[in-house]
């Protein structure tokens, strides 16, 4: 080995300090994502385990409320029958809101257990989304808000519009984006609701005009239990699912969802579907059919593991 | 027999004889098999680790691997039994950003998490170029794997 100058030497030297250098930065940065990972992690479980005491008022209240209704309903005089159905569409409104809410934790409880799958069927997709509507009928009259569906696909003939999708899926993902913009409209708001066709995609927005949601929170607001006014003073009621359970529904049905809205302007959730997706992530068939149109692999042939 | 197609983000496991099937490109599928009592189930997970984002779905390698090995438990499996075959982890998308190598990354999990759980991994089919169709026989514990040239998994 020749002799190395001082000079060359000094150099070496200086190479080495910045590598070990650039290697600590790196670790760091590492070690920083890990921090940020590893705090929302403990939020996350720590919003679980507040998920509890939140979700017993959320089903509690309403069947206390249910309960009370109904028993006065049964104590009152024959002649104030009209008292009855004010009291009435007050326990309907209760018991649509309890099924609701139960409907989605035991989604996102199935979701989590990976016990979900997509049930294929042909949808009337406008017939959906007017049901929809309606059985937010109550809630939307409540708060004087006018819905309305611009149903932008012409078929032939005016025949009903049929798309290929999980329609129970399909339709929680519209109940959870309808029920967070009747929510979160003032009073007298409209709510704009336009279905489209896009290169054989369903794309569908939902736009209200009320409190709208900051950039920053728009990061959060997929991710459980995150509800963007949480606290005692929260006006509205809900578990923080909603969306995540809608994100999670889009992933299986290989849709996509994305929000625009700006604070105090309201707030446009759309989402995009593409048909006949009983296809695992993007295989163009049945999952159960390409295996059974495949009797050599059935019988045997292929390797064995 | 009973077939159950395996989607993305799933498990699945049971007592009696099932022919699960999958397919997968990057995805994982992890197949759990008891020989002692000949059950078996098998998971399908997208990406290594849940980041605390959306729900805490066995989209993810650490969530659905821990809650498959649960399954095999209340099924009456004993870890010490319980054997592993790992498949999938294809780097069917092309890309240089390591960053992406996601079918890596999904197979590193696997491979570390089973070996922390201290459970064997007996056979295995993981890596390459392309994507796979795999047929797992819970009663006993064969696979059944065909490579698919399709892209499309992401």
């Amino acid at each position: 080995m020749s002799e190395l100058s001082d000079k060359e030497l000094i150099d070496e030297l200086k190479k080495r300090f910045e590598t070990n250098k650039s290697a600590l930065a790196e670790v760091q940065k590492l070690n920083k994502e890990l921090q940020k990972v590893n705090k929302k992690l403990e939020d996350s479980e720590s919003l679980k385990s507040h998920f509890i005491s939140n979700i017993t008022n959320e089903i509690i209240n309403p069947f206390a409320s249910i309960l009370a209704l109904s028993k006065n309903i049964l104590s009152v005089e024959k002649e104030n029958w009209k008292k009855v159905f004010s009291m009435v569409s007050l326990i309907y409104s209760e018991a649509f809101n309890l099924d609701f809410q139960l409907r989605n934790i035991f989604v996102a409880a199935k979701l989590e257990a990976g016990e979900i799958f997509p049930e294929i069927v042909n949808v009337d997709i406008k017939h959906l989304i007017e049901n929809v509507i309606e059985s937010f009928k109550y809630e939307t009259k409540k708060k004087k808000l006018n819905v309305k569906l611009k149903f932008d696909i012409k078929t032939e003939g005016n025949k009903p519009f049929f798309f290929k999708t999980d329609s129970e899926k399909f339709r929680l993902i519209i109940s959870n984006l309808l029920s967070n913009a009747v929510k979160y409209s003032y009073e007298g708001n409209d709510v704009i609701i336009t279905v489209n066709q896009e290169n054989k995609d369903l794309t569908l927005s939902i736009k209200d005009f009320g409190t709208g949601i900051s950039e920053e929170n728009q990061k959060i607001i997929f991710d459980r239990f995150k509800r963007i006014d949480s606290g005692i003073n929260s006006v509205h009621r809900g578990h923080g699912l909603g969306l995540s359970i809608n994100k999670a529904l889009l992933d299986l049905l290989s849709g996509s969802i994305k929000i625009e809205s700006e604070v105090e302007k309201g707030a446009c959730f759309t989402i995009n579907l593409p048909e006949n997706v009983s296809q695992a992530s993007g295989f163009a068939f049945d999952g159960n059919d390409m295996f059974f149109d495949d009797d050599k692999f059935l019988n045997g042939e292929g390797e064995s593991f | 027999m009973n077939s159950h197609f395996l989607y993305p983000s799933a498990i699945f496991a049971s007592k009696e004889p099932y022919q699960i099937n999958t397919i997968l490109g990057s995805c994982v599928a992890v197949c759990f098999w008891d020989p002692t009592i000949r059950v078996g189930g098998m998971c399908h997970y997208m990406l290594p680790f849940w980041n605390g984002e959306g729900l805490a779905s066995p989209k993810y390698g650490n969530i659905a691997i821990e809650k498959l090995l649960e399954k095999m438990y209340d099924m009456g499996a004993k870890k010490l039994n319980i054997v592993a075959k790992v498949f999938g982890g294809g780097d069917v998308l092309e890309t240089k950003n390591p960053q992406f190598f996601i079918g890596q990354r999904n197979i590193k999990l696997a491979n570390e998490m089973l070996e922390e759980l201290k459970i064997k991994i007996v056979s295995s089919s993981v890596g390459g170029k392309l994507g796979r169709k795999i047929i797992f026989h819970t009663h006993t514990g064969e696979v059944k794997q065909r490579y698919v040239n399709r892209q499309g998994e992401k």
